[in-house]
């Protein structure tokens, strides 16, 4: 069967319907976050207090500045577009995998990650870079889905810093989505181990990076957080909110980037903010994760995204600059639809098609044939998928 | 002799193949060129280039939205970028055991075959075979710009065949076209205009 389209349409008319309600009741709260937001500007450090006083580690939202490291801005401060730097080593890595598939017919799996190096202020063409793992046999023991993307994930860094140490400075490196590496501890033991390991890894890359001075950050396209809308509501919170944080939500449904498309300029940042997570425990000293918005879009047509990077980044102003000329250039690159250049290339390097994993399950094919070992095959369930014909989802 | 590759077949039939290049591989093939494609047996396919496209792709119609492209963007696109880049061929002849004929070839090159620049001298000694055989080839392609092609090929043979001593081949080839023509008189205007362009074979 397909999809009954009938029922489909009933849906969608009931979510026409209430969708201007909820259009006009989430702009009446974005109204009470940028009042918020104007109103407790200057109030950084006792916002800080304040949240720190939350006795919540999971609590996830944005934290003024530490003031014993740094000046905080003002909350509703925008920071206009430095100039560019003459000469940078600009890299950016990004990966894609092949998941364990135990339906297909030989299981493996594998990681691929490219990278790009892109010299500022010259004319000669990028450098491209693959490095490419399989996995087999016992390697795949206990592997899911999530372990093989910390695996990506991890790579994509280590990667960064083999190429940054190789590089001239100022070495500016690039990966899409946040720096605070994702992952889901506790979903199984093997899962919880696998975090742990990478997590001690990625913090070890992470320390390599500083100690090269690099200028490392993460880019969040389209960013769909509320770290700094839940600043503000916890600002707002009375001392019984503070007690039921979890579910005090008055400004639910209003995001970030809602919040600052109408302050920033094309060009300009947000101030500093450092990142309070379930993970900040593991990220410390010059590690400390901050994060800014910056709107990459034209006059008339904002777009913004937020741009994560570890203390030693974020608090030194002249490598805040330099990050800030640079994404804003890479992104003017690719005109109407902004986003870093060198990060759509190291992805397009990086990618993994659907014609280049049947390739690589028909050489590991031959190579087991060709060593007499005989093949079990697909399972008798993807073999049905596999039949021409019908095609569906 | 420098043999001057320009590219790899990707796909042919008898009557023409197209050829994938890098985009610094595009600076010795022009329009009008004629190409060869080594077989075994001292068999070789030759062809006349007609047409050279180059596809866009999702990220070059972006970049095109930006208010400027800077060099580096352009040299990653063109050198590191998998951008398509075809050349059309349309086949004139081939060589068999060390003779030319105007004739189309037994059988297409293959996929992945290594195609060449022919050399002043190759392309000398094709026109000069036979009788302009070829020559109907291209009169009976479709759409391709004939009287285009022709200038073209004859503009770089007439060159060819004055540095190999023969000087009057373009007014012959003109005749042999004009009797070709004579019954297509619409042809035969596109031809003789687009040969009056390039000044060869006494049309001016």
């Amino acid at each position: 069967m397909t999809i009954d389209f009938q029922q489909v349409q009933a849906q969608v008319q009931e979510l026409g319907k209430s969708a201007s309600e909820k259009q006009a009741e989430k702009s009446r709260k974005l109204e009470q976050a940028r009042e918020l937001l104007q109103a407790y500007a200057q109030e950084a450090e006792t916002l800080r207090q304040k949240v720190q006083s939350v006795n919540d580690p999971s609590l996830r939202c944005a934290l003024p500045t530490d003031p014993e490291i740094a000046q905080p801005e003002a909350l509703n401060a925008n920071h206009p577009l430095p100039e560019l730097p003459k000469a940078a080593t600009l890299l950016a890595a990004d990966g894609s995998q092949i998941n364990l598939d135990r339906h297909a017919e030989v299981e493996y799996s594998l990681v691929n990650v490219g990278a790009i190096k892109m010299r500022l202020g010259e004319v000669s063409p990028p450098t491209t870079y693959l490095q490419c793992q399989l996995f087999y046999e016992e390697q795949l023991d206990h592997q899911t889905d999530a372990i093989l993307a910390l695996s990506r994930d991890l790579k994509e860094r280590a990667m960064l810093v083999e190429l940054a140490a190789d590089a001239t400075p100022p070495v500016i490196t690039l990966t899409d989505g946040p720096v605070e590496l994702w992952g889901m501890p506790g979903v199984s033991p093997e899962e919880t181990s696998a975090y742990q390991k990478s997590l001690d890894e990625y913090l070890e890359v992470l320390h390599g990076l500083y100690r090269l001075g690099v200028i490392t950050a993460g880019y969040v396209d389209k960013p769909a957080a509320n770290l700094v809308v839940r600043l503000l509501e916890i600002a707002g919170a009375k001392p019984t909110d503070l007690a039921n944080l979890r579910n005090y939500r008055p400004l639910r449904g209003v995001g970030d980037r809602h919040l600052f498309r109408d302050i920033l300029q094309p060009g300009e940042r947000s101030a500093i903010f450092e990142l309070q997570s379930s993970a900040s425990r593991h990220y410390l000293d010059h590690l400390r994760l901050h994060f800014f918005y910056l709107n990459v879009g034209r006059e008339d047509r904002p777009w913004l995204a937020r741009i994560e990077a570890p203390a030693w980044v974020a608090l030194d102003a002249i490598k805040l600059d330099m990050l800030h000329a640079v994404l804003i250039d890479q992104c003017r690159i690719l005109g109407a639809r902004p986003y870093p250049y060198l990060l759509h290339r190291a992805h397009e390097t990086a990618r993994v098609s659907l014609e280049e994993r049947d390739q690589v399950t028909n050489m590991i094919v031959l190579e087991l044939r060709r060593q007499g070992i005989s093949i079990e095959g697909s399972s008798n369930k993807q073999f049905a998928k596999d039949q021409p014909g019908r095609t569906r989802l | 002799m420098t043999e001057i590759e320009i590219g790899r077949l990707l796909r042919a039939n008898t009557a023409g193949f197209v050829v994938g290049c890098r985009v610094n591989q595009l600076e010795a093939p022009s329009f009008g060129s004629l190409v060869r494609v080594p077989q075994e047996d001292r068999y070789e396919i030759y062809g006349l280039i007609h047409d050279i496209h180059i596809d866009d792709d999702g990220l070059v119609r972006q970049l095109v939205t930006a208010d400027g492209v800077n060099e580096t963007i352009i040299a990653d696109n063109r050198l590191n970028r998998n951008v398509p880049l075809e050349i059309s061929v349309l086949a004139v002849g081939y060589q068999s055991q060390g003779r030319i004929f105007h004739l189309l070839p037994p059988r297409p090159p293959l996929s992945l075959d290594v195609i060449y620049l022919c050399t002043q001298a190759e392309l000398s000694r094709f026109v000069s075979a036979g009788r302009f055989g070829y020559f109907r080839h291209i009169l009976r392609a479709r759409d391709i710009p004939i009287g285009e092609l022709l200038a073209a090929h004859l503009q770089q043979a007439q060159a060819a065949q004055t540095a190999f001593g023969a000087p009057g081949w373009a007014d012959a080839a003109t005749q042999e076209l004009i009797i070709l023509l004579r019954d297509d008189y619409p042809t035969l205007m596109t031809v003789l205009s687009a040969l009056g362009d390039t000044a060869v074979g006494g049309v001016a």
